[in-house]
């Protein structure tokens, strides 16, 4: 990271659109990215980027985004949660699945717009919880 | 692809079939547009006069869903005229005298009567690619998101085997994969039948292996496939954790999906929104985002790349791989506590032969594109220069067959659906980023004059499109770029939920679904919007275009 202005932070990084993989500098100040610059030495574009990869990012800042964990309550609404109150539904309820229908009962579905260390940690989960091969990514569809 | 992105500037001769690049990899076309100006011609087949059909030297204006028939009849043609590479064919195939018994009533006719092309002008397109010294082949989903998709994949390499196109600068056949990582998520072995690597797990000695590596023995079968599961929710899956994936937006037919997600006992999702998907399950788990978190992406040409953490995650939200990590160690597993994206990667490097040549440290230049086999290995750009995988390249003797559903009286049009330049996917990012929105606030329905005036419908009002599946109300835009017959629209936004319509079928071996072939009935309607109408359990509560700023 090279600091640009003296407020402003240059984080090198992949467009996470399409497969193509172009490079960019993502601009950040105050924690907010600010601008994207395509890069020129990067294999893939070569100083080209498309529409989404140019402007597309300031979903990161949204609003709408997730903030915190949910869990749906006795009346079956979504309500928010501690991160230890919500990891430990989510487990508890693998494991009750289990219990009552057996390992092949739970399934995992990786993503195609997460780093390879979470797809890798899906099926990971999947083959060491269960001892199945039942996991996909969203490839198909 | 077996090609580096690179060698999009080499060929003389380029072939793009289902491919709709300058909207879904816009900056891979840019390669071709410079090949293109160096002077190398290009041959588009699409059902659809896209841009790259505007842009080519022979456009062939394929029925949806006949790939496979101009494919074979291009064959045909390439061995009639003696443009095969003797060489090439008997060095590094086999199967070429049943290959050439197999194409004898493969005639360029037979082809005319499937797929609607003028016969001369696929005997045109066989010629061109068949007698350059360079010739490479690139494709998208409008090849694999059929119930032949394997058979359209298999074709196509027919044509490069026939004709010497494997191994060499500006050459291939290269797929244009979608989503940034989606090839990653295959190499990381999230899929039902392979390990890390793609080494397989029906194999006793990997088996062997990762139980040594996971402390856990594997079933030696293969898993079922996420179409599969779908199907067994409720009835066999009881459980499970979905990571990035608003499936019930982009998988077929959505009344189904959202019945088999309900029908689970215990649904967790990770994601950066409350997608559609989201709202259905029991614990929503706040992912950090593509600009918040550390990893690596691998590109559609294999190429393994850094992604870096720039801001700090939203409220509380986590990068995955913490997020599964302590799924994993409250349900007493080991293994799992690691404290970076770091040891996860290298792990990954470790078990799969295909990375063994890095680390995480090595990987930080970008330069490499698997298989990197050992430590010291500069990584393989360009796959199959001196012997395909399995030795010598197999010719498959593949036949057309009928999409899964055909139209009829009651569905007379072809519906094919994809994407825009300015949406991605399900909309759940761009959907929320203003400045595209102003450039693509709604979806249409993509008509050709002749049609509209046959159904009534009229440019810019609204037409109610059904299939055997369900209903949607959609707007309705005349223009040349759909064929007389065939209708187009994009599946992005949820309040047009298209996939309403979608899941005739899928290819039995890869499950991909038929997404590019429904056919439809259309009539023009007052007034549009009643979401899903007429399927009976359309649940949007939240289109993302609602979200972000007043209506248009």
């Amino acid at each position: 990271m090279n600091a640009t202005m003296s407020d402003t932070k240059t984080t090198r990084t992949i467009c996470g659109y399409c497969g193509v993989g172009c490079s960019l500098d993502l601009m950040t100040r105050d924690n907010r990215i600010i601008a994207v610059h395509p890069a020129f030495d990067g294999p893939a574009n070569q100083g080209a980027l498309c529409v989404k990869g140019q402007f597309a990012y300031d979903y990161v800042h949204h609003p709408d985004r997730l903030t915190h964990p949910l869990v749906r309550d006795g009346e079956g609404r979504l309500q928010k949660a501690s991160w230890d109150e919500a990891l430990q539904r989510a487990a508890q309820g693998f494991m009750d699945v289990e219990q009552r229908h057996g390992r092949h009962a739970v399934y995992g579905v990786a993503s195609g717009r997460t780093p390879s260390e979470a797809n890798y940690m899906m099926q990971k989960f999947i083959r060491v919880g269960f001892g199945t091969n039942y996991i996909d990514n969203c490839s198909r569809a | 692809m077996s090609n580096p992105l690179a060698d999009m500037e080499k060929p003389d001769v380029i072939f793009c079939i289902g491919t709709n690049m300058t909207e879904a990899h816009p900056v891979a076309a840019t390669r071709l547009k410079k090949a293109l100006a160096r002077g190398a011609k290009m041959i588009v087949a699409d059902p659809r006069r896209i841009r790259l059909a505007e842009m080519a030297d022979l456009y062939l204006p394929i029925r949806v869903g006949s790939d496979t028939a101009l494919l074979l009849g291009m064959a045909h043609v390439i061995v009639r005229e003696r443009l095969a590479d003797r060489e090439f064919v008997a060095t590094r195939t086999e199967g070429y005298d049943e290959l050439v018994d197999h194409l004898q009533e493969k005639t360029p006719e037979w082809a005319e009567s499937i797929t609607g092309v003028p016969a001369a002008m696929i005997e045109e397109a066989a010629i061109l690619y068949g007698s350059s010294d360079k010739a490479a082949i690139y494709y998208t989903l409008g090849i694999t998101e059929h119930i032949c998709g394997v058979e359209n994949v298999q074709s196509l390499c027919n044509l490069a085997l026939l004709t010497g196109n494997f191994g060499r600068e500006g050459t291939g056949v290269n797929p244009m994969r979608g989503q940034n990582n989606i090839q990653g998520a295959g190499d990381s072995g999230a899929l039902p039948n392979n390990y890390a690597g793609f080494q397989p797990v029906d194999d006793a000695a990997n088996q062997a292996k990762f139980e040594k590596a996971y402390g856990r023995k594997v079933d030696l079968e293969k898993g079922i496939t996420k179409v599969t599961a779908l199907e067994q929710c409720g009835d066999g899956i009881f459980g499970m954790l979905i990571d990035g994936e608003n499936t019930v937006v982009s998988d077929p037919d959505q009344e189904h999906c959202i019945h088999a997600l309900k029908s689970l006992e215990h649904l967790v999702v990770i994601d950066i929104f409350l997608t559609e998907t989201a709202e259905l399950a029991d614990v929503v788990l706040p992912a950090a985002s593509w600009a918040e978190t550390d990893g690596n992406f691998v590109n559609t040409e294999r190429r393994i790349q850094r992604v870096r953490k720039a801001v700090e995650p939203a409220g509380e939200a986590r990068p995955d791989w913490w997020i599964i990590g302590q799924i994993a160690q409250r349900m007493g597993m080991r293994g799992f506590d690691y404290d970076s994206a770091v040891p996860i990667f290298n792990e990954l490097c470790e078990l799969s032969p295909i990375y063994a040549g890095i680390d995480w440290d090595l990987a930080e230049s970008g330069q490499y594109q698997w298989p990197i086999p050992y430590r010291g290995h500069p990584g393989t750009p360009r796959l199959h220069e001196d012997e395909f995988i399995n030795g010598r390249g197999k010719f498959s003797f593949t036949d057309y067959r009928d999409p899964a559903e055909t139209i009829d009286e009651d569905y007379p049009l072809w519906l094919t659906t994809g994407r825009r330049l300015e949406s991605y996917h399900t909309r759940t990012q761009t959907g929320r980023s203003e400045g595209i929105n102003d450039l693509l606030p709604e979806e249409t329905l993509e008509v050709h004059p002749s049609d509209a005036a046959r159904y009534g419908l009229h440019d810019g009002g609204w037409a109610r499109m059904r299939s055997r599946r369900g209903a949607v109300d959609v707007r309705v835009q005349t223009t040349r770029r759909s064929p007389q017959g065939t209708v187009f629209a994009s599946f992005s936004f949820a309040d047009v939920p298209i996939n309403v319509l979608t899941g005739s079928g899928y290819d039995p071996i890869t499950h991909t679904a038929e997404l590019k072939v429904c056919p439809v009935h259309v009539e023009s309607i007052a007034e549009g919007g009643a979401v899903g109408a007429g399927a009976s359990k359309v649940l949007v509560q939240n289109p993302p275009g609602d979200l972000v700023g007043e209506p248009r």
